[in-house]
Parts: C-alpha cells; structure tokens; sequence
C-alpha cells in the first residue's frame, strides 16, 4: 500500500518529464516550441484518462465494488421507505430483545468481579464423591476453616488466597434496629481482592489471630451514608452488632458490595465467627462446607498448573476421610461460581436465551418474506442486469449487502434500545421484588462481550434472512420476466412458493412453542393462585426470630418467646398465636433419617418442631389420633405424622403406637395423623413429613399469629410488644400470604415473559401470515380471474385462498406442538402440579393461535373475492 | 456496442507492449520517455506507441514486480525515474518470448500456407 501511494506521487512528475523530453525532442527535429509542445502532448494522449488508468492498476477492486453496492443500496432502501422502515423494525425488535437478555445474563453469569484485574482471580469450589458425610452451611461445595487454611499455606499458585462466608446475619443496634448482610472474610479478603477500603484500612493478619477477640469491621459506602450520614470521623469508632461492640476500621470504596450478587453492607474477620452463629464452632469443624475461596494468581500461571498444584493438597486431605474423593472445580471467579448455582443457572439462561433467539428468528422469517416479495416485484431489474452480463456471484453479493445494511440499521437501533431500556427495567424490577426476596444487584451496562454479541448477532441476522430470497431471486427465468409476464406467472413457480410456505411455517411453529409455554405457566399460576395448599393462609401475620444470633441462650430465648407469645396474645384482634421451626412455604427446611421399626433402610423425613396450637391456628385438621397437648414440649417422645407418610411407612396398618428410631437412637412414637398439606413446596405435598412437639433448640422460631382485625394493626402490636420486652431485637413481621407470594414470584415472571414473547411473535407471525396471503392473491388475480370468468363464486376463491394459506400453518402448529411437548418438562418446576403435557393448555393454544392465523389471512383472502374477472385478463 | 471490440484491442495491445517494454528494458535501466524512443526507433518507427498507455503497462509491470523503479539523473542532468528490469521480470521476458515465437509462428503457418496445401 505505501509503495501504492509513492509511486501515484510520482506519476504526475512522471509524466510532465515525459512531455518535456518529447517537447525537446520536438525543438531538435527544428519545430517552434509552441509547436513542440502541442505535438508533444497530442503524441502523449489524454492526461487525466492515462493518470486514472494508472491508478486502477493499483486499485484494489473488492473495496470499490462494496462502496459501490453500499451506495445503490442505501439508494434502493430509501426508493421503498415503508418496507425498509418494517425490517429495520422487525429486526431491531429482535435483536433488541437478544441483546437485553444477553446483557442480564452477561451481569449475572459472565462478567468477572468488579475489582482491580480481576481476570487473575479464580475461584475453588470442591466437588465430593463417595461416602463420607459432612456437615454443610451454605453450599456443600465450599471449605471448612481448616481447608481453607492447609490451601492457603501449602498452595504454590497463589499470591494469595481468601476465604469468606457469604451471609453473615447481624443486628445494628443504636438508635434504632437493623437488620444487615454482611460478609465474614479471612483477613487478607481486601489485599487478594486488591480493593483497598476508601477510607481507614482492610484488615490485618493480627485480627485474624485469635479466635472471636478481634471485633473491628469494614463497613459499605452506602450503609456508610444511610446510617451514619456519611460521618467523616466513623472510623475508629465502635458500633454495635449483635450486642457486641465492633470497632469501624475501615469503610469500603463506593460501589463496592463484595464478590457475591447479594451486597454485603459489612466485613468482619472470619475468626468472629461465634458472634455470628452462636451455638455451632464452624472454625473448630475441620468437616463443615461454609467458606468460598477466592485466589489471586500472578501472571504466568494457568489453569492446568493450578489444578495440578491444588490437587496434590486435596489428595491429602481425602486420606484423612476414608471413602471419599475430591475434586476442585476451578474457574476464572465471576459472581456465580459455585457447581450448584451454575448447575441451575445455566440451563435456566440457556432456555431462556433459545426463547429469545426464536422470536428473533421469526421477526428474521418476515423480514426475508417481505424481501422475497419485493423481489418479485424487483424481478425486472434484476433479470435486466443479469441479461446484460453481470454475474450471478455479483448480485448476489448486492442482495446481501442490501440486507446487511437492513440489519446493520435494525441491530444498532435495537442495541442502543437495549441498552437503555434493561438498565431502566432492571431498576424497575429490583425495586418491586416481592417481600423476603434476597435483593441482589445485577451490572446490566454493556461491556466488550455484549457489544460483540450484538454485533455478531446483528451480522448473523443479516446473512440469515438476506441469503436465501437472494440466491431464490437471482435465479430467474430471463425471458418470461423480460416479456413482461413474471409479475403474474408466479403461481406457476414451485419452489419460491415452497420456501414461503417453509417461511411461514417455521414461524407460525415457534410462535406456537412460545404461546403453549406461556399458556402452561398462566394455567399453573392459576393453580397457585386457587390451590388449597392444605391450611388457611389468610388472616395471618409472620414474625421470625433469630434469637441466638442476638445473643441469647436456650432459657433466656424460651423466656423471651414465651413472654412475647402472652403479650401478643393480649393485643385487641388476636386470635391465637402457634409457634413453629419452620414456617409452611417459608424457604425454611429441617430433614433427617429415621429408622422404622419392620424395615431395613432408613427413610428420609423432612421434619418441624410446633408448638400445641400449631395445627388449630395454621388450620390443618388432626384427622386420627391427636394434636400435642400444652405440656408436651421436645423432651416429649411423641410425634404426628402425615396421612400420606403414614400410608407410605405403614401401609394398611394403624399408624398410632408405631415408632420412628432418630439418628440419636432415640425412640418416637406416633400420637395423631395430620392431613396432608404443601407444608414445604407449593404445589406438592411432601410424601414424608412429621410434626415434634415444642421450639427447636437452635432459638431459630417462627411465631403465627391468628387475626381478626388488619395486618398492619397486627404488624405494630407484634413489633412493639418485642420491643418492650428487648429493645435490641429487630422483627419485621409479614402478611403469611406473602409466603406464598414468593412461591408464585418465579413462575408469574416466567409466565409474564413468555406471555409477552408470545404475544410479540404473535403478531410477527400473523404479519407473516398476512404478507404471504396478501402476496401470493396478488400474484394469482389472473388465475383468479379465469377461475371466475369460467364460473366460479368468490366463496369458492376465498376457501381456495385460505386453503393454500392454513396448509403451512397447521403443519406450523403441529410441528410447535410437537417441539414444546418434547421440552415443556423444563418448566415443571413452575407449574405446582400442572402437567407438562396439560390438555387444556396443550388444545386452548392451538385453537387461539390458528383462529389468529385464519383472521390474518382472511383479510387479504378478500381482496381476492373482489377480483373483477374483465378487470384481471384484460391487465394482460 | 463497440466497448467489447474496444477492449479486446486494448487487451492485445497491453499484452504486447508489456513484452516490448521488458525488452527494452534488458539493454539496461532507462525513463519512461527513453523507452517510448527505444521502441519506435528500434522497430523502425513501424509500432508507433500511444505514449500514454505506456505509463499504465509500466505500473502493472511493477506491481507484479518484474520491473522496478528508482530515481536517477537523466543523460541532460535532471533527476528522472529510472525503469530496470528485475530478475523475475528477467524470467518472465524468456516465457513471454517464447510464447510469442510460438503464436507468430502459428498465425504465419496459417496466413501463409506451405506447399502442400495450395497444391491440393
């Protein structure tokens, strides 16, 4: 290219040498200069021509045909401003949706944390195999303190390695309660992280030391600003947490909110642990999964070489715990890393993002039929530039350029849409996130990966609904066209109908996949939403308390509750009050094996400690035996079991006087049998369930409280009769409904995207539908008008019409039936007990979809009843 | 239209002249100006060539490097550019000669038939 450009600089010297030559050349033959020098310049020919000659050997062909086809084909674009307007926005509706998924998910899944080169950490997650038990709190993945402690020393990859617990529950005392998140971190957290607190310091290696002496903390930026409006002098002040006094070393950078999606609004040392969860020694537990591990490797070190490194420590560990094998999942640490959240992650995104892909692929299907149409109408001018020689490979590459150009326009209208609008509707979303849902925050701006996707997507698009109508159109019978009769001869032309029809098909048959699917989540909402779950969820209020996390013992919280349970009782509007370890629906879990007397295998039971009135204020009946009497608390060996357990572990027999052997080898036996109820999963009554009697010991409980009068009422009169009793202990009671509420959450989003992807590919499909009706009635007015002329009534015409249009619909419906019979089980989980496979929805859908599909095509199909046979041949 | 006939003389011309200029060019490096003389002297004015198009053959011979140019000082002591033929242009002269041996060859077996067939 340099040498290019030197040697067109010198040509204009070039050339002037040459003429002068020539003109001297002239002089010496004895002509008058004037004379030498036009004879000269005659003798040379055109400058300018040979310069521009000159320069085409060195021009590079392929650029100036592209500028070439990029001209006429913003040129032809703008000669038919309404299509292109319909295509870019087809395709920027697409695309947009793409690119907005892409984007949530990229935030959630793909970007790394936002600290300083964060491509250098990895996250370590084991993954067990064999049969040794351990105790997990968090993720069976994660390490106990000793763990952490043997890879941190002995790891040769690392410049340093962190651990952390991830959800630390704490009590802000002071003016007034607070409930907080925040993270236990080993004390090299920040320097690993390399995210070095804005204000004070991190932590120092003297505050992990000894255990539970050190209580200094790092404290948010917005808790920072929320709570303590911003006090310049915080640090080095003390706050209260969980009733002990922790000094603020240090305040984090603003924007920083820890390495889990969940923000973190404090960082304490991991060896305060006991302040935390009092009643467990985690750190003393060489066999408890609670800690992640976060590692910094210098530049220069792979995966392969932390994997071998790493391997060698957990091979040692496993011999200390015969029967058992560990492997590490190690990965480049993003915001999700556990095996377990990946596992459900991305599946979930993988559907998730095929839905979005299909609508994509039906607004590209009508883009490419609009395109086919034009090109018919465009048969002229392509069979003229044929005829006069240009190549086949030639226009082909100006139809594709043409639609890349449409899909360029659509793909950058449909990104910056996206990018603005997920950014807002993620707000929108965080904000409005049913009561007791973790808030989490989700970094939806655009990054290298989504601008890449977007633009791969954009181009992709181009090539896929631009390809085909220009391989289709450039291939053209010459000479019917030019004569004048292709306009009307098209009914004639086998495969350009085929391909419409396989168009129009393929859209109607996703669109049908996206309809069923959301018409299966709305029937299974719809059953969440009338379900009885078994008990009387209104008119109930909620409170939780976790009374060994504010410091309390085993009497002291009995005390407290039992206090409490008597005041509440006492408020106007009250009921009855019932206490229980776990809430039905709350997301709370207790499970254990069980020995049953006449059988060889354990059996799994989930279990709830209830207080007496359980049962009569939650509202499920005691159909054999009896409820625990008030006396009856844990020391109590007597249980009450489910009518289906019950069936399960003694069938036929009478399940009262039958016993249960625990773990401990303590005997239990059978006292009453409940009705079932969907005490722990919405939607499915738990085969196996048992109710002890009396509070759990771990000063975890629930209180229910029974009401006549109004929540809110009830909700102040539970908070203050807590507060008298303890100022410090934080309550936040809820409408017991909202239990449920967070049940229906996921399926009510999942129902409301697909609804609205149903609705949106609805109505690209029945634009798909009417374009092709409406294309190929225009096509056939003279078989039309023949058929009329020889007798035929337009009732005729119009069912001869809607026949060829309904044909590739119903094979769309049924291969969309067929496809979402084949996947719906992936949404079973949102379905509480409605079959993937459920007849309604599966004979609903299909009837709405084809009555759409019939109105689509019966409005062009008219036009055709309308042909004037004298009108139509006379075209001709 | 004439534009085909057009091209395919230009098509003929080129092919020629890139051979003429490769030759003139193995008696050493000259100007552009000096070659144009070169030819029609040495074909006794016979091939009159339309200087113009001289300089388009030159380009499209260094562009695929069988001539290169360099600056020089021409015989009246101004500064020119002078032509030289490259090793692979060298190479290329013998192909092309070759070829044009054997097509004139052949068109003159056919423009002027020997014995056998006029007698016929």
């Amino acid at each position: 290219m340099r040498l290019r450009k030197r040697m067109l600089n010198d040509l204009e010297q070039d050339i002037r040498d040459h003429i002068e030559h020539e003109t001297q050349d002239n002089i010496d033959r004895g002509m008058s200069p004037e004379q030498a020098r036009y004879a000269a310049l005659r003798k040379f020919g055109n400058v300018t021509r040979i310069q521009e000659q000159t320069r085409e050997v060195w021009s590079v062909l392929w650029l100036e045909q592209l500028l070439q086809d990029v001209r006429f084909g913003v040129r032809t674009l703008f000669r038919s401003p309404g299509l292109t307007i319909a295509a870019v926005l087809a395709i920027a509706l697409g695309i947009g949706i793409n690119v907005g998924v892409f984007s949530v998910l990229n935030g959630a899944a793909l970007r790394l944390l936002p600290v300083p080169n964060a491509k250098q950490l990895v996250s370590v997650n084991q993954i067990f195999r064999g049969n040794s038990p351990r105790n997990v709190h968090g993720e069976g993945s994660m390490f106990s303190y000793a763990e952490y402690l043997d890879y941190r020393d002995h790891a040769h990859v690392f410049s340093g390695l962190a651990a952390y617990e991830p959800f630390a529950e704490a009590t802000l005392s002071g003016n007034s309660i607070q409930q907080l998140l925040g993270t236990l971190v080993s004390c090299n957290y920040f320097d690993v992280l390399n995210e070095h607190p804005a204000q004070g310091r991190g932590f120092l290696d003297s505050d992990c030391a000894a255990s539970g002496e050190n209580s200094v903390v790092v404290i948010s930026d917005s808790l920072w600003k929320s709570r303590f409006a911003a006090d310049p002098a915080l640090v080095g002040k003390s706050i209260t947490l969980n009733r002990t006094a922790y000094t603020v070393v240090g305040i984090a950078s603003p924007g920083f909110t820890g390495t889990e999606p969940i923000p973190g609004e404090f960082w304490a040392p991991v060896t305060m642990d006991k302040a935390f969860e009092s009643g467990r020694d985690r750190l003393a537990d060489d066999n408890m999964s609670w800690l992640s591990l976060l590692g910094r490797t210098p530049p220069g070190i792979s995966m392969d070489q932390i994997r071998a490194d790493l391997a060698v420590i957990a091979a040692r560990i496993d011999k200390l715990h015969p029967g058992r094998t560990t492997s590490l999942s190690i990965r480049t640490a993003t915001f999700f890393n556990s095996p377990d959240e990946r596992s459900f992650l991305i599946p979930v995104a993988s559907v998730i993002l095929a839905a979005f892909a299909l609508v994509l692929l039906i607004a590209c299907a009508n883009v490419a039929n609009l395109l086919l149409a034009r090109a018919s109408v465009r048969g002229r001018e392509i069979a003229l530039r044929l005829s006069i020689g240009a190549s086949r490979g030639r226009l082909v590459r100006q139809l594709l350029t043409e639609s890349l150009l449409l899909s360029l326009a659509g793909g950058i209208l449909g990104s910056l849409i996206a990018f603005w609008s997920t950014v807002k509707i993620t707000q929108f979303v965080t904000a409005h996130l049913p009561h007791g849902f973790p808030t989490f925050t989700v970094n939806v701006a655009p990054n290298m990966p989504v601008l890449f996707y977007a633009l791969l997507l954009t181009l992709v698009t181009g090539f896929a609904f631009g390809l085909v109508p220009a391989l289709q159109s450039s291939r053209l019978d010459l000479n019917s066209i030019l004569k004048g009769e292709g306009s009307h001869s098209g009914s004639g032309k086998r495969s350009g109908r085929l391909l419409l029809n396989t168009l129009v098909g393929s859209q109607v048959a996703v669109c049908m996949v996206l309809l069923l699917a959301a018409g299966l989540l709305l029937r299974g909402l719809y059953y969440a939403q009338t379900v009885n779950p078994g008990f009387d969820e209104k008119n109930m209020a909620q409170a939780f308390f976790d009374l060994s996390s504010q410091g309390y013992d085993e009497a002291h919280a009995t005390a407290f509750v039992q206090r409490l349970r008597e005041r509440i009782q006492a408020l106007p509007g009250v009921v009855a009050v019932a206490q229980a370890e776990c809430a039905p629906l709350s997301h709370d879990f207790s499970a254990g094996t069980f020995a049953v007397s006449g059988r060889p295998d354990k059996v799994s039971v989930e279990y709830n400690h209830v207080s007496s009135e359980f049962f009569s204020v939650v509202g499920i009946p005691i159909v054999r035996g009896r409820s625990f009497a008030p006396g009856e608390t844990r020391d109590f060996p007597g249980i009450i079991v489910t009518e289906s357990t019950a069936q399960q572990l003694w069938p036929n027999q009478d399940p009262l006087g039958k016993t249960l052997r625990e773990d401990s080898g303590r005997q239990d036996f059978v006292v009453g049998v409940a009705k079932d109820a969907q005490i722990s999963h919405l939607g499915e009554r738990t085969t196996t369930y048992l109710y002890f009697p009396g509070p759990s010991d771990d000063g975890r409980t629930y209180l229910l409280v029974r009401y006549a009068t109004t929540f809110t009422a009830i909700a102040d009169g539970i908070r203050k009769a807590s507060q008298s009793i303890d100022h410090d202990i934080s309550v936040d009671p809820i409408p017991f409904e909202d239990n449920l509420e967070i049940w229906r959450a996921p399926s009510r989003v999942a129902a409301a995207l697909a609804g609205a992807l149903g609705a949106l590919a609805l109505l690209l499909a029945s634009i798909g539908v009417y374009g092709m009706v409406s294309y190929s009635v225009s096509r056939c007015v003279r078989e039309i008008g023949i058929r009329m002329a020889l007798g035929a009534n337009s009732g005729n015409v119009v069912r001869l019409v809607l026949w060829q249009a309904m044909r590739p619909v119903l094979i769309g419906v049924l291969a969309g039936i067929a496809l979402c019979a084949g996947v719906s089980q992936v949404l079973s989980s949102m379905l509480f007990g409605v079959s993937a496979h459920d007849p309604i929805a599966f004979i609903a859908v299909p009837i709405f979809l084809l009555s759409i599909a019939l109105i689509a095509s019966y409005i062009p199909a008219r036009r055709a009843m309308q042909v004037d046979p004298i009108v139509a041949l006379r075209c001709e | 239209m004439s534009t085909r006939d057009q091209d395919e003389r230009i098509e003929l011309l080129q092919g020629t002249l890139d051979l003429l200029i490769l030759r003139t060019l193995q008696l050493g490096p000259m100007h552009g100006h000096a070659i144009a003389k070169a030819i029609e002297f040495r074909s006794d004015d016979v091939l009159q060539v339309e200087q113009g198009s001289l300089y388009p053959a030159l380009h499209r011979l260094i562009k695929r490097s069988w001539i290169s140019a360099e600056e020089g000082t021409s015989e009246n002591n101004r500064r020119a550019k002078f032509y030289r033929l490259t090793a692979k242009g060298r190479k290329q002269l013998a192909v092309e000669t070759n070829k044009w041996d054997a097509l004139a060859g052949a068109i003159a077996r056919i423009l002027r038939p020997s014995g056998q067939e006029g007698e016929s």
